[in-house]
C-alpha cells in the first residue's frame, strides 16, 4: 500500500483508497450480470407464476427461487462489507448447487420440466452464464478475501 | 413492430460499444459523448415503448403479449444502470460494464423484434 494507515478500519472509511472490495474493479462487471440475471429471473418467474402457475408449479417456483438467490448475491456482492459478503457466498453456492442439481434433473427426466427455467439444462438458455457465474462469483470473493488479509497484514506491518 | 426503430436501436447500441471499446484500449472512463449516445438510446427506448404498448394488442396470446411488455420496459433499466455503475468505477473495469450494457440492450432489442415477428 503506497499510503499508510494507521489502522483498517480507517482506511475503510476513506472510499479512495483501494481496499479490495468485492464491488469494485472487476466485482463492477459481476454484480452488473448478476443485476441483470436478477432482473430476467424475476421477471420470467412473475410472468410464470401469475400468467401460468397450474402448467408447472415446480418449475416456477424454481424460477422464483433463482430471482430471490440471484438479487441477494447482486446487493451482497456490491455492498461488499464482510456480513454481505458471507450472504453472497451462501447464495452462490446455492446458485451453484442449484444450477447443478436441477440441470441434472432436467436432463434425466426432461417431462418434470416442460417450461423452462435458468437452471435448466445447466442455463444453456442463457448461454450457460448460470452455470459458470457462481463459479467465477466464488474465485473472485475468495480472491478478494485474500487480498484484503495480504493488505491488513501489511498495514499491520508498516505500523509497527 | 416499426423497423426504422428497431434499426436504429440497433446500431445506437454498436456504435456505444465501439465507444466503450475504444474507450476501455485507452484507458479513458465515462464522459460526454459515451453519455450523449447512452441518452439518445433510453429516449429511443422510450418511443419503443410508446409505439409497443399502443400496438401490443395486436399480438393475440395473452402471455406473449406480457412478455412482450415486460421486455419494453425492462429495456428500460440497463443504460442508467450501466451508467450509474460505470461513473463510480475510476478502472477501466467501467467500459468493461457499458460494453455489456449495449451488447445487453441490441439482444433484448432483437429479442422484441422476435416476439413481434413470431405472434403477429
Amino acid at each position: 500500500m503506497s499510503e499508510p494507515a494507521p489502522t483498517p478500519e480507517a482506511s475503510s472509511e476513506q472510499p479512495d483508497t483501494e481496499r479490495p472490495h468485492t464491488g469494485h474493479g472487476f466485482g463492477r462487471v459481476l454484480v452488473a450480470v448478476y443485476g441483470l440475471l436478477a432482473l430476467a429471473a424475476t421477471g420470467r418467474s412473475i410472468l410464470q407464476i401469475t400468467e401460468y402457475f397450474d402448467r408447472a408449479p415446480v418449475p416456477f417456483l424454481l424460477s422464483a427461487l433463482a430471482a430471490l438467490i440471484y438479487l441477494v448475491a447482486t446487493i451482497g456482492l456490491a455492498r461488499g462489507d464482510r456480513a454481505s459478503v458471507r450472504l453472497a457466498t451462501i447464495a452462490l453456492t446455492v446458485e451453484l448447487v442449484g444450477v447443478l442439481v436441477v440441470g441434472t434433473w432436467s436432463v434425466a427426466r426432461p417431462e418434470a420440466f416442460p417450461e423452462k427455467t435458468v437452471w435448466s439444462h445447466f442455463g444453456a438458455g442463457y448461454g450457460y452464464v448460470p452455470l459458470v457465474l457462481p463459479l467465477v462469483g466464488l474465485w473472485w470473493i475468495r480472491r478478494t478475501a485474500r487480498a484484503t488479509a495480504a493488505s491488513d497484514e501489511e498495514v499491520a506491518r508498516s505500523a509497527d | 413492430m416499426l423497423q426504422p426503430l428497431t434499426v436504429v436501436l440497433l446500431v445506437a447500441s454498436g456504435l456505444l460499444g465501439l465507444l466503450a471499446a475504444h474507450h476501455l484500449l485507452r484507458g479513458r472512463l465515462v464522459d460526454d459523448p459515451l453519455i450523449i449516445v447512452g441518452a439518445v438510446i433510453e429516449l429511443a427506448l422510450v418511443v419503443q415503448l410508446v409505439v409497443g404498448l399502443t400496438k401490443a394488442s395486436a399480438i393475440g396470446d395473452g402471455a406473449e403479449r406480457a412478455t412482450f411488455i415486460a421486455y419494453l420496459f425492462t429495456v428500460l433499466l440497463v443504460i442508467p444502470a450501466t451508467i450509474v455503475i460505470a461513473v463510480k468505477e475510476k478502472t477501466q473495469w467501467a467500459m468493461a460494464v457499458v460494453l455489456g450494457g449495449a451488447l445487453v440492450v441490441a439482444i433484448l432489442v432483437a429479442r422484441l423484434q422476435q416476439v413481434w415477428s413470431l405472434n403477429v
